[in-house]
């Protein structure tokens, strides 16, 4: 690519005409498109590179007349804007106008010094260390509420007169203190759904064995005993956490159903239909003489296929 | 080379004004007028087109975004105990709370909306290839944080839809293997929603993510810039240079115009839908139904398929079907190295597309539909 140099002599086949005063790029190529020559006292023209014969270092020969230069309009600056203010990139990368390199002088506290790339380096290595020691503490300070002991104590829900047919799914609302973190003790409310079951149901849910609960030590806090008639389902859909109801389904007759993502349980909490991974989580319920009911509020994790204690 | 100066120091033909002497003084100083010009002086190939605004609007919704946000924060507290009641003052006894609050919640269904057509029309112009894939890359990272927005700020009001749609999608994150118990855990801050969860969120939706979107927004524009913005996909070189202008005045002025556009729309849908908050959240929904926002709608109702049932299929669903997707979307110009542009010669991106819109549509449909049955 020919390389038209600011204040070259522009020379024609009979004359010469002037200097180079500016150069032109091409937007789109980002080569020069064309030279803007003063013409000694004449005006600027505008001069396609297409003319240009040769460059030499110090000037530019065209292959035109000086007249047909001399006609063309004259340069109009107003139609332009200097590459310093418009947004193109590498619009000046493959231009070399300029009459060699620019240069500035290091300061004299820099020229000898060898080991640049171990100062680099070293800054690093400060930075990582500065870094390392508060990684481990930002990480502790931000897990700490994270995991808690389990809660283990009785909750009283309710009286089981409410529940008036058996294999019946009833919801019982209670209200639980939560104490959390610095917070004041606030209650929020949950529920659980229980049911009276028919020997059937009590066989099908149990299938003859007790169904033991223990800690996260893995010591035993309870044992729902099979021929007890009552069992209490944790309201947490096993999907993904919502709470589903009790519902008549148009072919499946009376079931629980979660209305988030429709999973569908039988009374004994097994999966009809639906998403779900496993069936209805049974919480420890006792049940005094009285009809009074107990529950330990436990939660598990949803979504996954066999029973993980999270509360 | 032209001197720096040449083009601003043109002969006064009058004594300069004393505003005219402040922006000269600061000029010298800083480069004003040559930085305004380069802002302004940038060119568009192939010409300004409405089809650009989405961009520039989308800077516009996340400043009043920003705007209305700081605002909320004046009588928002977030505590379990007491972002309920601050979020009911705000919409009932400050005067206009409910405005700008309601200005911020569709805001924010405007953004995912824009983000939704940017990113249609990046992939259906075939502007994410080469040189343009790290431009790609940040807007998808941005594309996380505008969702990752929605998502932390919906349970700000510690209503019932708030509690419910967070405890569901960080279940859905818990699914994540080996680190899914450590990430729900980290987000909520204990095994289960609470004062934790809140202050979490609140850090994120607040500080986190706006500085986040800041520094990509910024990255997204400088690579923008650097790349140059990649034109119509149709016509030759000389006909694009012909109809090449630059990005002030024709495509400022259509930036504006969609800017107001959209300005108006979010202010409708605030007037005529002005949020209301349902009860305080609690672990019992009661009557209430869970459901997530209404883009999410479309996903919510995916889950629900017999294909995503069980511990696999939720895997399936929740973790492999999302990932696989922005995998995908990361690797597109580095799978799709084909320089042809044209959505019309590119069958497979096309019918791609096509495919997800009628997905989308179908599933979103289908879950307002099942609403219904549900009561």
């Amino acid at each position: 690519m020919l390389q038209p140099k600011l204040k070259s002599k522009v020379r024609c086949t009979d004359l010469d005409i002037g200097e180079v005063t500016r150069v032109v790029l091409d937007p789109l190529s980002h080569e020069i498109s064309h030279i803007v020559v003063s013409m000694n006292g004449s005006g600027e023209r505008q001069v396609a590179m297409g003319h240009v014969q040769d460059v030499t270092d110090d000037a530019v020969q065209l292959r035109t007349r000086s007249a047909d230069i001399l006609s063309l309009p004259p340069f109009k600056r107003e139609d332009y804007v200097t590459t310093h203010e418009v947004e193109i990139s590498h619009l000046e990368d493959n231009i070399h106008v300029t009459p060699g390199e620019v240069l500035v002088p290091l300061p004299d506290l820099e020229k000898d010094v060898k080991r640049r790339t171990f100062f680099m380096n070293f800054t690093h290595v400060i930075g990582f260390l500065i870094g390392l020691p508060i990684a481990y503490p930002i990480l502790r300070f931000l897990m700490q509420p994270m995991y808690a002991d389990f809660d283990n104590q009785w909750l009283k829900v309710g009286n089981v007169s409410k529940i008036k047919q058996e294999d019946v799914g009833v919801q019982f609302k209670y209200k639980k203190a939560v104490k959390e973190v610095y917070m004041p003790v606030y209650e929020i409310e949950k529920n659980v759904w229980i049911l009276r079951a028919t020997p059937e149901l009590l066989e099908r849910v149990y299938q003859g064995k007790d169904s033991e609960f223990r800690d996260a030590r893995g010591k035993a806090i309870w044992t729902n005993k099979k021929e007890v008639p009552y069992i209490a389902f944790s309201g947490k859909c096993p999907h993904l956490g919502c709470g589903f109801k009790w519902r008549q389904h148009k072919t499946l007759g009376q079931v629980f159903l979660c209305p988030c993502h429709l999973s569908i349980y039988d009374a004994g909490g097994k999966v009809l239909d639906g998403p779900a991974p496993r069936s209805l989580d049974a919480l420890p319920i006792k049940v005094s003489a009285g009809g009074e009911v107990e529950i330990i509020d436990m939660e598990f994790k949803a979504g996954t296929k066999s029973q993980i204690r999270i509360v | 080379m032209n001197s720096k100066h040449s083009s601003s120091a043109a002969i006064p033909d009058h004594q300069p004004s004393t505003t005219e002497k402040v922006i000269a003084f600061l000029d010298e100083r800083l480069g004003l007028k040559e930085m305004q010009a380069k802002m302004l002086n940038e060119p568009i190939p192939g010409g300004s087109r409405w089809a650009y605004v989405f961009g520039s609007v989308l800077l516009f919704i996340f400043i009043m975004q920003a705007v209305t946000g700081t605002l909320l924060m004046f009588y928002y507290v977030p505590t379990a105990d007491h972002a309920y009641d601050s979020t009911q003052y705000i919409i009932h006894n400050v005067d206009y709370g409910w405005f700008l609050l309601s200005y911020h919640f569709w805001g924010s269904s405007a953004m995912v909306v824009c983000v939704f057509a940017h990113m249609s029309q990046v992939f259906l112009w075939g502007a994410y290839k080469k040189p343009r894939e790290l431009l790609w890359l940040v807007g998808l990272a941005l594309f996380g944080i505008v969702i990752t927005f929605g998502f932390t700020g919906y349970l700000l009001p510690w209503d019932q839809r708030a509690f419910w749609a967070t405890l569901v999608g960080v279940e859905i994150l818990d699914k994540t293997p080996v680190i899914g118990d450590f990430i729900a855990r980290f987000l909520k801050g204990g095994a289960t929603p609470g004062q934790m969860t809140l202050s979490r969120f609140f850090v994120l939706h607040v500080m986190i993510l706006p500085a986040a979107l800041m520094a990509l927004a910024g990255l997204h524009l400088f690579l923008f810039r650097v790349a140059a913005p990649a034109g119509p996909f149709r016509g030759t070189k000389e006909e694009i240079k012909a109809k090449t202008d630059y990005f002030f005045p024709r495509q400022i002025w259509k930036d504006i115009v969609g800017m107001a556009f959209v300005f108006v729309g979010i202010c409708a849908l605030a007037l005529w839908e002005p949020v209301v908050l349902l009860d305080k959240a609690t672990p019992d929904p009661g009557e209430y139904h869970p459901e997530p926002e209404w883009y999410f709608l479309f996903y919510f109702q995916l889950l629900r398929l017999k294909l995503f049932a069980g511990q696999f299929g939720q895997f399936l669903g929740a973790v492999a079907l999302p990932v696989a997707f922005m995998v995908l979307l990361v690797a597109l110009p580095f799978i799709d190295k084909d320089p042809e542009r044209n959505i019309f010669k590119r069958p497979i991106a096309l019918i791609t597309w096509i495919a997800i819109m009628v997905v989308i549509a179908l599933f979103t449909v289908a879950a307002v539909i099942n609403r219904e049955f549900l009561d």
